[in-house]
């Protein structure tokens, strides 16, 4: 890992980033939802519904904007550009991820302060959001590259907000607590980060790694295939 | 002298299509080589698995002694400079912004930037957003974006094609100046002028095949007919054979002032590819 190509790529995203008016109002997405939550009712917010900013945050943020910027640079070809240069595999993943970790930082913030920062305020719950933060960041690079266009990543980012972001949410819809579908999405990492603040175990840290090894592998196979034409 | 690049028995198929058929040769360090040949003849994918781009499916590459299995390494990255179909720009950013990030990807000083911006003639336009710039204009800031590291090894295909005849003269005169300086550069073009006035060497591709190599002079000997073309004031066009018995008939035509003009028969490279493979250059 080279610090100075690690750096040399910050530098120009976050250029890029301050032009690109569809990646700007992103980290604001969250904040309005977390006022408009917040404007609900005069008690504390339920754990669950905390995590759909959580979630929010995460996929809307973290995992649109860095799947933006790699389907950009995959379809304008600048990341063949990136790839034949002597910055490796790690040097452009982690350069890259500089910018979307410092936006979705600042609007994770904002938002847990203005829901009530105090639930999150522990090691555990600290650890579980970083796990969180590095599975969306690497299925948002994963289907970035996967993606053949910009365009098309707006039909993969639906069922990553949904599924992987509002999880808590599919409550809603009525399912019964035995039913086959509780039980999947109760493995999702959202809410496997919501089990971390019921208990003291470390499983669901485990379950969220794993979650992040997929999420990885994913990432490579499609960093792989995006460094060649064959 | 020594081999920059060697290909040996290079094959690479897509399917059912074999696009480069045992390709053979060799590359001299410091020289100016040119892959000549129409579209779809294999070009860019030769370019491309010399590149790292494409991985070939049967055959030896090697490209400054490394083995193609390890063009993905740094080290082969840094001495390499490639424009190709495959470059672009950051088109948000500016000139010398897309410049500064290659600058130090590639641990190159951010000097070089005013320097190679004046070889593309591009020195006033250092501020421009790349989105606002002509074609020809992108086309010259990637061409000092594949330079701007100082590679020992440049491959540049069709560099010159959205230049206009200014730009393009000003071009040839920085790939000759980059050459004089020891740098060997690999060259796609279909245009046979370019060829001529830049390559030491050429080589005719056609069909995924190796048709001719030799340095342009050699080519256009080879296939001339060694005749003299005569035009006299009267308007005859006569060809007069290269041969010791035609002496005379040269001698009194000089001699009775009648020649308004004399040349050897030199084909050009199209005429030459047209020759050899029975297609244009296009």
């Amino acid at each position: 890992m080279n610090i100075q190509r690690i750096s040399a790529i910050f530098e120009k995203d976050i250029k890029d980033f301050m032009k690109n008016m569809m990646l700007l109002v992103l980290p604001v997405i969250p904040i309005v939802t977390a006022l408009m939550f917040d404007g609900i009712g005069e008690d504390k917010l339920p754990l669950a519904l905390s995590y759909v900013i959580v979630g929010g945050t995460f996929s809307t943020v973290t995992s649109s904007c860095i799947m933006t910027m790699m389907a950009e640079e995959n379809e304008k070809k600048t990341l063949r550009g990136l790839i034949q240069s002597p910055a490796s595999l790690l040097d452009i993943i982690v350069g890259k991820s500089l910018v979307t970790g410092l936006i979705t930082l600042i609007s994770l913030v904002v938002s847990l302060v203005i829901i009530g920062i105090e639930p999150f305020l522990n090691f555990r719950v600290f650890v579980g959001l970083i796990l969180l933060f590095l599975f969306f960041l690497l299925l948002g690079i994963g289907i970035g590259l996967f993606s053949k266009s910009l365009a098309a990543t707006s039909a993969y980012l639906m069922p990553v907000i949904f599924l992987f972001g509002f999880t808590p949410m599919l409550n809603a819809f009525g399912f019964a607590e035995d039913s086959m579908a509780i039980k999947i999405t109760d493995m999702f990492p959202i809410m496997q980060a919501i089990e971390i603040h019921d208990t003291n175990s470390w499983l669901p840290m485990g379950i969220l790694a794993v979650w992040i090894i997929g999420a990885g592998l994913f990432t490579y196979v499609c960093f792989r295939k995006s460094m060649t034409d064959d | 002298m020594e081999n920059i690049i060697e290909v040996k028995g290079m094959q690479k198929v897509f399917g059912s299509n074999t696009a480069i058929k045992h390709v053979n040769f060799g590359i001299n360090q410091g020289e100016i080589f040119g892959l000549l040949g129409p579209s779809g003849s294999g070009k860019t994918t030769t370019v491309k698995i010399l590149t790292g781009e494409l991985s070939q499916t049967t055959g030896d590459v090697k490209v400054l002694g490394i083995d193609s299995e390890r063009f993905d390494t740094s080290d082969f990255k840094s001495k390499i400079g490639i424009l190709s179909d495959n470059s672009s720009l950051y088109e948000r950013l500016t000139v010398y912004d897309n410049l500064k990030l290659f600058c130090k990807l590639y641990r190159a000083s951010l000097n070089q930037i005013d320097v190679i911006l004046r070889e593309v003639n591009l020195q006033d336009d250092r501020s421009k957003t790349v989105s606002k710039l002509s074609k020809g204009m992108k086309q010259r800031v990637l061409l000092a974006k594949a330079l701007i590291h100082k590679p020992k090894l440049v491959f540049l295909d069709e560099p010159t094609s959205a230049l206009d005849p200014a730009n393009m003269a000003h071009i040839h005169r920085g790939l000759q100046k980059l050459n004089d300086a020891g740098t060997t550069i690999f060259l796609t073009t279909h245009n046979m002028e370019e060829a001529t006035e830049l390559c030491d060497r050429v080589a005719f591709l056609h069909n995924g095949e190796l048709k001719e190599l030799d340095s342009p002079a050699a080519l256009r000997y080879k296939y001339s007919t060694h005749a003299f073309h005569v035009e006299t004031f009267d308007g005859d066009q006569l060809v007069i054979e290269n041969q010791p018995e035609k002496a005379n008939q040269i001698k009194d035509l000089i001699a009775n002032g009648q020649v308004k003009a004399m040349h050897t028969d030199n084909p050009t490279l199209g005429q030459i590819f047209l020759k050899v493979t029975g297609k244009e250059l296009v």
